[in-house]
Formats: C-alpha cells, structure tokens, sequence
C-alpha cells in the first residue's frame, strides 16, 4: 500500500468517516457515491459513533505477512448503533474476547509496508475503558 | 444455443513445474480434441491470482500464441472467484449475439508460487479492501465471524457443520482430478489446526494450482454424439461488498437476486439432478444451500449429516466432485472446473461419484460472501 494511498483512507481508517443517504436515512461504512440499500446518489460523509459492542467474532490465524508477530490476531462484526463494521480488536487477550463485549475506537497499527515503505494506521476496536451506562 | 461440446481439466495440485501458460495448455488441448475443433473465434480466459502470483499483463493475449491459436480474439475475464462464471456467461454472450461460433474458456490461477502467507496476501483482495479487508485478515477471517454467527443465531453446534467437509472429501475420493482425495471423519474437522475460529484447516478449501478448458458452440459439433451438453442459461448479481451491511448476514442476497433472474424457484429446483456450489469453507457452502432454499434456515448442517445431497439422497446430487473443499479452488478457473464436471455429470462421463441419468446441473458461484454471483443451469441433449 503506497503513501497516496493510505493518504486516501485518512478519514474513513482514522476517523471513522462513513455515509448516510438522505433519501433512505440509513447510516453505512465505508462512505460509497451511491447508497448501498436505496441506490441513491444523494449520500453524505458522516462520522460513525465510536462506540459499540461485538455481535460475533473470529481468532485469525492464517493471517498475512504484515501480522506475523500479531497472530493470532481478532477480527469482529461491531454493531455501533446505526451502522455495523469489521474492525480489528485490539489490546486484549483474544481468548477473552466475547459476543456483546463492548469497545471502542482507537487508533493502532495495522501494517509496515515493508523497510522503507509507509507505516500504516487505522481505528481498530479495543474492549470499553469507562462504561458510561 | 450454446453447446458444450468438449472439455478439459488438470488435476489440481501444487504444480511447482507447471506454470499459468502450461497448465491452460494441458486443459485446452484435451478440451479442443474432445470438440473435434481446431480453431476458435474466441478466448475468453478466466483467471483471478495468477497476475500477482506470475505476474503477466494480457495474459489471454500471450496465451493464444502460447496455444497455438494466434490470430483468435482474447481477452481475460476478473471476477475473484467467480471470475469462471463471469467468462462462461461473456461466452454465452458472444455465442448467442452471432459475434462467435465457437468460444474456448480457460480457467487458471496459481495459488502455489509463494508461501502460503503472501497467498492469504493476494487471496485478501477477494474482500473489500475499503473496508474489511484493510486490515490482515487473510482468506478465513470474515468466514470466522459468520460460522460463528451461525452457530449462535440457530443454536447449532460446531459439531454438526463438519459433516459437510467429510461429506466433500467422500465425494472427491473418487475424482481423479481432485488435490485431496481422501476421507475425513467429520471428528477430524472440528479437531484440526484453527484458521480462524471457529474455521479449521479443514472447513478451507487446499491452496493447489488448475487449469479448466471448455469449447461453446452455436452448433453441433463434427463428431457423432455431439455436443455433450448446453448451457441453458447464466445469470447473476452484485451485492453487498460486506456482511456488515447486510440486515441478513446469514443469506447471500446477490445469490437470492440471481436465482429469481434465472427463473428457478426452490421447487423447481427439485427437477435439479446435480449442482456444483461453492464452498470455499464450510459456512459457505451451508449459507448457500440455504439461500437456494434447499433446507430451512439453520437446518442445512443437519440436511447435510443426514446424507440429503449425496448418493442415495432425497435433494440433489451436491458437489459430487468434492467441491472446493477436495477437489481445490484454483481461484479464476473454479468456475470453469465446475461447469466441465457438471457437463460430464450430464454425458454420463464423470470419472467418480456419478449422479443417475443426471438431465439438468446448476452451477453456483460466489465470490467472498456475495459481492458477485452467478448461477448457471445446464442440460443434457
């Protein structure tokens, strides 16, 4: 993945920018021109709650070389209210990672392309810090 | 019409000593001498991998000297892993506008040429690199979150879905074109090393390297007996690029979409003899059966163990090649594999599990877990 590239991803990888459709109303990851559900083309960037909880998961093992000294690493479906994502989960014991856990964006390492290559960044999941229900 | 009138496989294997130019080779020299034709009007190749895997621009270009068709109008067709479906259906296309007579598909992709880590690398891109697949999350990670989303939402247990894959290795025993032809007891699935949990090495398709050939025409072919079959219709759909978007996760909707454009409705689908679906893993292969409606939400694992879709069964002959599971996903030429077993299946010349007096085959692609799919109904003549 070149730098122009990772450029490109700043809002949707590192602030959780997605879409909404004003004629359909519904929320979605990642921002699209057209909506996903409705199919119009009337859709605007709009910031995804970064909270959530987990609806299901999974260890990855047979993961890339990128995470080789991460693996295994944890991949979720997160339900954040108006929209679900696959992310990462992060800075937890996968064997304590459970269904409806709740977590919370931050922003972690994904990959190094390569020695010289850029060092990539996103928003992964981590396990909620302060409950406030 | 377009007639099926010749075809031709590789075993899928690790062919360290083939490359993507020998192994297209081998498949469409035994598809033109099993046509009877020497030349065609069209090469349409499938192939999805193989560019990264032995990196080559206009592939289908270089191939048709490479085949000795120099001169024969090509180009490749990219689909993921239903870029076969995807040729089948230009194929069709082609033949039944008149801008060809006869059209040769090849499928090949090579999954073999690194280590397996750089593959899971290239085999990523199947996914939406937008969204799921920015992160390392290799060719099982979203079947993970699905299987156990299943066994959660139907109260199933892990158990019960490894029938599936001992199922597919019983089948593709006896294919002499199948990587893994050997049985699993389904207490060997579940056990085996994790992939992504709870996905095991053998809920997942092998990473082997094939080739598959087949001759269109809009004619009978010069041999007697010819053709061995027609492709009646193809049909397909887009649909979500993620699971996260779905309300339905557990339903591949672009599968929905493209048997209601097909016109077969799960009743009519009790006049099928025979299908070749695609079950790059386990979860793949039950949300499939679903979706046709083959069996109740939730009840597939339990159709399954109980032999429904094998020899002897109530439902349709399934994947009686052993599926991706046995016989091997060579990504791009899958597609093409299936339609050349279902064509056997239906000339009564398939080399293992045979179905009896097998009339009609489906064949069902998807790639990921239903950006694209595509179904396509074959008959016997």
């Amino acid at each position: 993945m070149s730098a122009p590239i990772v450029w490109r991803f700043k809002e949707s990888k590192q602030r959780l920018v997605g879409g909404r459709c004003d004629s359909c109303g519904r929320a979605f990851y990642p921002l699209t021109y057209g909506c996903p559900y409705c199919g119009a083309r009337s859709v605007k960037e709009f910031v995804l709650p970064r909270e959530g909880k987990i609806v299901s998961y999974s260890i990855v093992y047979s993961t890339t070389d990128a995470a080789r000294f991460e693996t295994p690493i944890v991949l979720a479906l997160v339900d954040l209210g108006v929209a679900r994502v696959i992310a990462e989960i992060t800075d937890i014991d996968p064997s304590e990672v459970s269904e409806d856990m709740k977590v919370e964006a931050v922003l972690r390492k994904v990959r190094e392309e390569g020695e010289s290559g850029v060092i990539v960044y996103a928003l992964k999941f981590r396990p909620l810090l302060v409950d406030g229900d | 019409m377009a007639k099926i009138l010749g075809y031709g496989l590789t075993r899928v294997e690790r062919h360290y000593d083939k490359g993507v130019r020998e192994l297209a080779a081998e498949a469409t020299e035994k598809a033109l001498e099993h046509s009877g034709i020497e030349n065609v009007d069209f090469i349409v190749v499938a192939s999805s991998l193989s560019y990264l895997q032995e990196p080559q621009l206009d592939i289908a270009g270089y191939l048709a000297s490479f085949l000795g068709l120099r001169g024969a109008r090509s180009f490749a067709v990219e689909a993921g892993e239903s870029s076969g479906a995807a040729a089948l259906q230009v194929a069709k296309s082609l033949i039944d506008s008149g801008h060809a007579s006869t059209v040769l598909v090849v499928g090949i992709d090579k999954l073999t040429d690194y280590p397996s880590q750089e593959t899971y690398r290239h085999l990523q891109l199947l996914y939406d690199t937008y969204s799921d697949a920015f992160y390392n999350i290799g060719h099982a990670g979203i079947a993970g979150i699905l299987m156990r989303l299943y066994m959660k939402a139907y109260g199933v247990s892990r158990e019960i879905l490894s029938y599936w894959p001992s199922m597919m290795h019983s089948h593709g025993s006896s294919n002499p074109y199948a990587m893994l032809r050997f049985r699993v007891d389904p207490s060997k699935v579940h056990s085996s090393a994790p992939l992504a949990e709870p996905v095991t090495l053998m809920d997942a398709y092998p990473l082997g390297d094939g080739a598959a050939a087949i001759v269109m025409s809009s004619s009978e072919g010069p041999r007697a007996g010819d053709p061995a079959a027609e492709l009646v219709r193809i049909e397909s759909s887009t649909g979500f690029p993620s699971p996260a978007l779905s309300d339905d996760p557990l339903k591949i909707d672009s599968l929905a979409a493209s048997m209601s454009r097909l016109g077969i409705s799960p009743r009519d689908l009790g006049n099928v003899d025979v299908m070749e679906i695609h079950d790059s893993f386990t979860i793949t292969g039950l949300l499939i059966l679903e979706t046709l409606g083959l069996a109740d939400r939730g009840k597939a694992p339990e159709s399954v163990a109980e032999g429904r879709f094998t020899v002897g069964g109530d439902g349709p002959l399934v994947n009686p090649s052993g599926g991706l599971k046995s016989r091997g996903h060579p990504i791009g030429a899958t597609d093409v594999y299936k339609a050349a077993e279902i064509v056997m299946q239906l000339d009564g010349s398939f080399p293992g599990v045979k179905a009896q007096d097998a009339r009609l085959g489906l064949l069902v692609s998807v790639n990921g877990f239903g950006s694209s799919s595509y179904v396509g109904l074959f008959k016997s003549v």
